[in-house]
């Protein structure tokens, strides 16, 4: 539960916003629910939807509206290429159809050791440096531009030992 | 020559009534005797079956609303993979024509999305009581080769989700 | 007075006020702006793009701030694109173009967007044939689509929102109309968006999912067949069913409602509770529109619950008890031995009835009883009821008029549950400025838009409205919508609040009656029943119609000292009923024409829907049979020459005529037409508005003008 697990967070995150607007703090509630596992689980999406005074059907509208938040397990790390227009141009769709390729998966799969996720997904606002993704993880979220096939499968084995 | 003119009639005649005499009779010996329909006759319905067995007919009603003489009753029901009549969700549970005022138009086959009802070659309508012609479902469907094709069936789950098949432009 | 605007559309000049968005303009002059997100009873979105039309407003000269006059016109700057109709508020000298080359290509093209990923598995569809995504797609779209057929999107078919609601997500086209029901409207907002563009999904996450006792209006508005109720589903074609006017008899509020019927399969086994079986059915109940009561809603109740008058275990045939036996005899037989019975005994008779009777047979049974001389009586209605008669919300009362200056006190009554339509109106009332007060021993869902939320003890809410007195006292309009506490004290309070506005419009009180015309019996003057044991063990005969006062508990059985020669009419079987001398059986309100005087006091008139049930025979027509046979004249040959007797007889109702209640008016939004995208599928109300009582104040009123 985030109320005992990070109950200074939360506090925080609440006295950002006055009182009669606390549904304004759902979006770093659920980036701090998110923190742990990679995804919104069904109790937080309660709770959250307890804590700032709506619907848990908005709450879940809210993870399904917007790229950043998950409510499924997936791998450790979201590789998230931007396929939009200017991307696309740039050659976006060929690098992500590649980088499938050699990771052995479908765009939207997980690779078998549950280690990268890859997934196309709306502007990143990164349209001058694409080939690019971003890579959302328990660190953070971190850009990787002008990337090519070979560059992000490197990244990927680093992360690998990283890891282990 | 007034005399010899009716003579020569009635020679003419004759010759005609002796020249059938030796053609091959037209008769056809019905009924150990039939001739061929023609392609497009139409006949008694036929309610169709896909390959599989499946029932074509998705119970739309598009027949009974088409139909001019209001012979057609249809009344629909859901389908479950348990217990399948046609592909997609919707099947007739119902399926009545009244062959007495089917006027055979044959505007229910052009009404039927995925043809399943079709007017079939048999014409040998009779019946001694009213009631009798009110063909039920059963009676319209076709035969199955085997009774596993029978429906309903047990589907395999996400297999027939769509009423309405992809269909080639009728050619006739 | 709202400022006019004069504007011309398609070449056609109106005159709307300020502020009217274009669609709605055009749609008083007859010319149909195609919508789908767009919803006259809700804020418009601009989302489908479909209402695109161009737009041209006069030139101003900078100089001299007039509008530039160009060979003696005004000359008129077209925008370099076209403007959503339901977004753009009108403004003077507007040209709108909804037929231009223009225009007509972006509706085209529209609908080929929205048909990517439609399924377009009408025949299927339980919306097929009264679609507007399907109307709107043979007047407007292109036969052929650019777009590959392969690849359609693809989704789940049978989703269920709820028990009551399925989501076809392939059919969604994402208008919204659902998610801003819920949120505008009904006030859950359980439903949304999940995901983006091509992926967009209806989602409900809430627990439990899907509930809203207003769910079924969702159906109703969603322009294609995305959302179809459990009960209906694919239950018939819509072109196949015949329409018939009624009214809802669940609650006081007194919906207008329509039933849709059709003939059932000879051949059909009997499904469930119910035996079609070559009879005419109803399929589905449909809101009628009438703004001044339910405006296009129902409730599920309404929607969904009608289904008892179709059980299998409705009585046929009347029943006489010999030997402790019921058994069945004809009509005659029936009647003879009631007034063999009765007519010993006239003054000892009471008339127990429900307020679940119509106008036309409480009458009659004041009738008998007046013409007896015995008593008459309602079964189990609202303590302090009867003073809604004399300070009950008179007419011109409009819920939906009410805003910013109307006090609406809601005292021990959970209106939601109760009667949800009122809930409803009530809820959009404080949101458009009225103030709420809420006096309740329990939380109610209400209680989220009340400006003064009083809580209390069960029995103490009189108290509590009393000392709301002063508060009350200066609100320009108050209406006051009491329920059950326990004793006829609050009934009391509340008239008190409301003694010196009696007579004017939005003022007065509204009983949140138990069942559907209670107000009714109460204006004919039927007496409460108070001590219903005692009324039991004095009488000789007690005539029961459509009570069961031993199946709810008012009565216990093994108390009774002496039992009276019962006579009960009814629909079923019930407790009360096995108990019975003679049983009639009686027509449910779908069988028959009559009318209900709904808790705000309007006379509506309902008509049947489907052939009568076997030998039974309409309540005021059997009361009228038992009446001719004991000597007494009451009228029993129709509802309607009742009804003419009634209006003689009952200050009240004078004037009131089946005719009258027939007579309707053109009402906003307009809907049920050809264009049945613009309001969904509520019918349109040709079968009458009804007729408020209270009139005689307001004809004094005016009067004195």
């Amino acid at each position: 539960m985030l109320a005992e697990k990070y109950p200074n967070e939360v506090k925080k995150i609440l006295a950002k916003y006055p009182p009669e607007r606390k549904q304004s703090a759902v979006m770093p509630l659920l980036h701090l629910a998110q923190l742990e596992a990679g995804f919104v689980d069904r109790h937080a999406v309660v709770e959250i939807a307890g804590i700032c005074g709506i619907t848990e059907t908005d709450v879940a509208e809210i993870i399904g509206f917007y790229t950043l938040y998950h409510d499924a397990p997936e791998g450790k790390l979201r590789l998230q290429v931007c396929t939009d227009i200017s991307c696309a141009l740039r050659g976006a769709d060929e690098f992500l159809a590649k980088v499938c390729e050699r990771l052995g998966i479908q765009p939207g799969g997980t690779t078998p050791d549950g280690l990268v996720t890859v997934e196309a997904v709306m502007c990143l606002a990164a349209c001058d440096k694409a080939p690019m993704f971003q890579v959302q993880g328990p660190d953070g979220i971190a850009y990787h531009e002008n990337m090519t096939v070979d560059k992000t499968m490197e990244f990927i084995e680093t992360a690998r030992k990283e890891v282990k | 020559m007034p005399v010899l003119e009716p003579i020569i009639e009635l020679g003419r005649g004759l010759f005609t009534t002796l020249r059938s005499m030796f053609e091959k009779p037209v008769t056809v010996q019905y009924p150990e005797e039939r001739k061929p329909v023609k392609p497009r006759f139409r006949g008694r319905h036929v309610l169709k079956r896909y390959e599989n067995g499946l029932e074509k007919c998705i119970g739309c009603a598009l027949c009974a609303a088409a139909c001019p003489a209001d012979a057609i009753f249809v009344e629909s029901s859901e389908n479950s993979d348990e217990k399948r009549f046609s592909p997609g969700e919707r099947y007739a549970s119902t399926y009545e024509i009244n062959m007495l005022r089917c006027i055979y138009c044959g505007f229910c086959e052009d009404a039927c999305p995925t043809e399943a009802i079709v007017l079939g070659d048999q014409y040998e309508l009779s019946f001694t009581d009213r009631k009798q012609a009110i063909y039920p479902k059963d009676m319209l469907l076709e035969a199955v080769a085997a009774s596993q094709l029978l429906t309903p069936q047990k589907t395999e789950p996400g297999k027939f989700t769509r009423s309405v098949p992809e269909m080639k432009d009728p050619q006739d | 007075m709202a400022k006019m605007v004069s504007l011309t559309i398609d070449g056609r000049p109106v005159s709307v006020s300020e502020g009217t968005l274009i669609v709605n303009a055009a749609k008083t002059i007859g010319i149909d702006v195609p919508v789908f997100c767009y919803h006259p009873k809700m804020e418009p979105v601009g989302m489908c793009r479909q209402c695109l039309v161009e737009v041209g407003r006069p030139a101003i000269d900078r100089a001299t701030g007039q509008p530039v006059i160009e060979n003696g016109q005004p000359k008129i700057n077209f925008g370099p694109k076209l403007e959503t109709a339901c977004t753009t508020p009108v403004s003077e000298g507007m040209v709108v173009l909804s037929q231009s080359d223009k225009a007509r290509a972006s509706q085209k093209e529209i609908l080929e967007f929205l048909l990517t990923s439609h399924p377009l598995d009408c025949p299927v569809c339980d919306k097929g044939g009264e679609c507007p995504l399907q109307n709107l797609t043979m007047e407007h779209a292109s036969p052929q689509s650019r777009f590959l057929f392969d690849e359609k999107h693809h989704a789940e078919k049978r989703v269920p929102l709820g028990d009551k609601i399925w989501l076809d997500r392939e059919r969604c086209i994402q208008c919204a109309r659902c998610i801003r029901f819920q949120e505008q409207v009904a006030g859950e907002p359980v439903l949304a968006f999940y995901q983006r563009g091509r992926s967009t999904d209806i989602i409900t996450s809430s627990e439990p999912p899907f509930d809203s006792i207003f769910s079924g209006n969702t159906t109703d508005i969603c322009p294609v067949g995305a959302l179809t109720t459990a009960d209906f589903r694919f239950g018939a074609r819509p072109w196949e069913m015949k329409a018939a006017a009624s009214i809802c008899s669940l609650c006081p509020v007194g919906c207008n409602v329509t039933f849709n019927t059709r003939r059932e399969a000879k051949s059909r086994a009997r499904t469930g509770t119910t035996t079609a079986g070559g009879k005419v059915v109803i399929k589905r109940a449909m809101p009628r529109q009438n703004e001044q009561v339910n405006e296009i809603w129902i409730c599920d109740r309404g929607r969904f619950e009608w289904h008892y008058v179709e059980r299998e275990d409705r009585l046929e045939k009347p029943l006489v008890k010999k030997n402790g036996k019921l058994e069945k005899v004809s009509w005659k037989v029936a009647i003879e031995e009631i007034g063999n019975k009765v007519k010993g005994n006239k003054e000892e008779v009471v008339v127990l009835a429900s307020g679940r009777l119509s106008n036309e047979d409480l009458f009659n049974l004041k009738q008998l009883a007046d013409g007896l001389g015995g008593e008459a009586l309602l079964y189990d209605s609202l303590p302090g009821g009867e003073l809604t008669t004399k300070y009950g919300v008179s007419a011109g009362t409009n819920i939906g008029d009410m805003g910013a200056g109307t006090t609406i006190l809601v005292a021990a009554s959970d209106l939601y549950h109760e009667a949800p339509i009122w809930h409803l109106r009530v809820k959009q009332a404080a949101e458009r400025g009225a103030t709420l007060i809420i006096v309740n021993s329990e939380a109610t869902r209400l209680d989220k838009y009340a400006k003064h939320l009083v809580r209390c003890e069960k029995g103490e809410a009189a108290k509590k409205v009393r000392e709301l007195g002063a508060a009350v006292k200066d609100a320009k309009n108050l209406v006051i919508f009491f329920g059950a506490d326990g004793s006829s004290a609050l009934a009391e309070a509340c008239a008190e609040l409301v003694k010196s506005r009696a007579g004017k419009p939005n003022n007065g009180l509204v009983g949140v009656w138990p069942r559907a015309n209670d107000q009714g019996a109460l204006e004919l003057g039927f007496k409460p029943a108070q001590d219903l044991q005692a009324v039991f063990e004095k009488a000789s005969v007690v005539y029961i119609v459509g009570a069961d006062p031993i199946g709810d508990g008012a009565i216990k059985t093994q108390n009774v000292k002496r039992k009276p020669f019962i006579i009960v009419q009814e629909l079923f079987l019930t407790e009360t009923a096995k108990l019975a001398d003679v049983l009639l059986p009686a027509q449910a309100f779908t069988e028959r024409d009559g009318s209900y005087t709904s808790g705000e006091r309007r006379v509506q008139r309902f008509y049947p829907a489907v052939p009568a049930l076997g030998e039974t025979k309409a309540d005021y027509a059997i009361t009228a049979l038992i009446a001719a046979e004991l000597g007494i004249e009451v009228e029993g040959r129709s509802a309607g020459l009742v009804m003419d007797k009634l209006a003689a007889a009952v200050p009240a109702f004078a004037d009131i005529t089946y005719g009258k209640l027939a007579e309707t008016t053109e009402q906003w939004p307009i809907i049920g037409r050809a264009d049945l995208y613009y309001g969904g599928t509520s019918y349109q109300n040709s079968q009458g508005l009804g007729v408020p009582l209270g009139r005689e104040n307001k004809k004094a009123e005016e009067g004195s003008l």
